[in-house]
């Protein structure tokens, strides 16, 4: 079958002489589409090796980096993404006549940093752990599509959902994945969690066992 | 107004409209003012119980004045204290939540309550950790470029098609019938007055035949006549829609 190389294949291998940057293949493809290209559907799409593909993602970095660019290689959920550089959003917002999502509040930020801890999680076992119902904010960030239901717990009787953050919410965090968030076990010292217990102790008298600091689904980090 | 705020006003022309203060009512538990009516329903001198609430409403749209101006007002005057009232007596129908004797929250240990806390504080943590995120990338655009999904990439969780299905196609409510009453007629039976009626007379009108019945029997005759009709017994004709229908034995 003839193929036209302007509109349909593979890029051209780097052995022709019209063969364009790896680079500026990347830079297309990422160009166009609204969602992270992980480096496996790029390497696919593009046909490129992966030694040429992480040579044209290096350079595309670095002229991104540049003051004379107004677009940033971001690597987020799981993928590669072209942005606009954050100095410039008010330029862009205006253009698009747009204004920005407002920001979530702190119930909905703990309800997502327990799921990104300790998820998937029901949404009884986020409201367990923030101590009251968060039915209503899970609705939200469901709705916003920072959550979304990716199972069943299907132990439990009636067999709840079990939520877990989303594509759009590792985008709108700016993190490859969930490994990029400190381990949840770092976020509180020693010092503070001591004084906790003392405050408990003080209150509900001392306890002859040790103290548990770990809950019924706590885990060392995210993910 | 309350009971203690004196007599009412004496009737008289109301060229706006009588106020809902002027709206008395008739009811076996109380009669009278229906603004009292509320206030001792308020001081638990009236059962909100044994208030017929449909008896009430129905009392207030007979009475009410359409032409007069201040018409919508009543209205919404009348729906705003009814529909406290409907709430009100709800809330006495619903059964009082007491937990069963066992049920009753046990007393955490002092171990497990710092594991809580620590495990919220964290999370809480975490939560701030998130705030600064989320601020420091919403300044990040992309594309508005919607790529179209490619054939084959929907994912559809089979579960959830199968429970929208069973919503769509299951009735979730049984329609009531209750305002229809008894049936007591049957089609067998009316499609044999509908012969008798027509045996060797020519064409009959629908409406001569069934002039001295009900909605019900009329309503069943139709079905008898349509019946007859699709076993090829009488012919049904009718000359413009909506028009007289007319019958006639075909054998």
């Amino acid at each position: 079958m003839n193929r036209s190389p302007e509109n349909d294949g593979p890029v051209p291998s780097p052995e022709t002489t019209d063969a364009p940057p790896a680079s500026a293949v990347v830079e297309a493809v990422l160009f166009v589409s609204g969602r992270p290209v992980s480096r496996r559907e790029l390497a696919a799409l593009t046909e490129l090796t992966a030694e040429r593909l992480e040579s044209g993602i290096s350079a595309l970095r670095t002229r991104c980096e540049s003051p004379e660019s107004g677009l940033v290689l971001r690597e987020v959920a799981g993928g590669l993404q072209l942005a606009t550089k954050v100095r410039l959003a008010p330029v862009i917002e205006n253009y698009r006549g747009e204004a920005r999502p407002s920001p979530l509040s702190a119930a909905a930020l703990e309800v997502l940093s327990c799921v990104l801890y300790l998820g998937p999680v029901s949404r009884g076992g986020v409201s367990r752990v923030r101590g009251v119902n968060s039915d209503a904010v899970v609705r939200g960030l469901l709705e916003r599509n920072l959550l979304a239901e990716t199972g069943r717990e299907s132990e439990s009787p009636l067999a709840p959902a079990l939520l877990n953050v989303t594509e759009d919410f590792f985008i709108a965090s700016g993190a490859p994945d969930s490994d990029d968030f400190p381990p949840l076990r770092s976020l509180v010292s020693e010092e503070e969690l001591a004084r906790v217990r003392e405050r408990v102790n003080a209150e509900t008298g001392p306890s002859e066992t040790g103290p548990s600091e770990t809950g019924p689904s706590e885990t060392g980090g995210p993910g | 107004m309350t009971p203690e705020s004196g007599p009412l006003p004496e009737s008289g022309p109301f060229p706006e409209g009588r106020p809902l203060s002027e709206f008395t009512v008739e009811l076996d538990v109380y009669s009278g003012p229906y603004e009292w009516l509320l206030a001792l329903i308020l001081k638990d001198e009236v059962e909100i119980f044994e208030v017929p609430l449909k008896e009430l409403i129905d009392l207030y749209l007979s009475s009410r004045d359409t032409a007069a101006t201040n018409a919508l007002e009543r209205d919404a005057e009348f729906a705003s204290s009814a529909s406290s009232l409907v709430l009100l007596k709800s809330r006495t129908l619903l059964p009082l939540f007491e937990p069963e004797p066992g049920e009753e929250d046990e007393p955490i240990e002092p171990e497990e309550l710092a594991g809580r806390l620590a495990l919220y504080l964290r999370v809480k943590r975490g939560a701030e950790v998130l705030r600064v995120r989320l601020e420091e990338n919403s300044g990040h655009l992309t594309t508005g470029h919607e790529l179209r999904p490619r054939p084959g990439w929907l994912k559809l969780d089979r579960r959830k098609l199968d429970l929208a299905a069973r919503r769509l196609f299951s009735r979730l409510e049984e329609p009531t019938v209750s305002h229809l009453g008894e049936i007591t007629v049957t089609v067998q039976e009316l499609a044999a007055l509908i012969r008798t009626s027509l045996g060797g007379s020519g064409p009959v009108s629908f409406e001569e035949i069934t002039r001295e019945m009900d909605r019900l029997h009329v309503a069943v005759a139709f079905a008898a006549a349509l019946s007859l009709a699709n076993e090829g017994a009488v012919s049904l004709s009718q000359s413009e829609p909506l028009g007289p229908l007319t019958l006639e034995l075909l054998t």
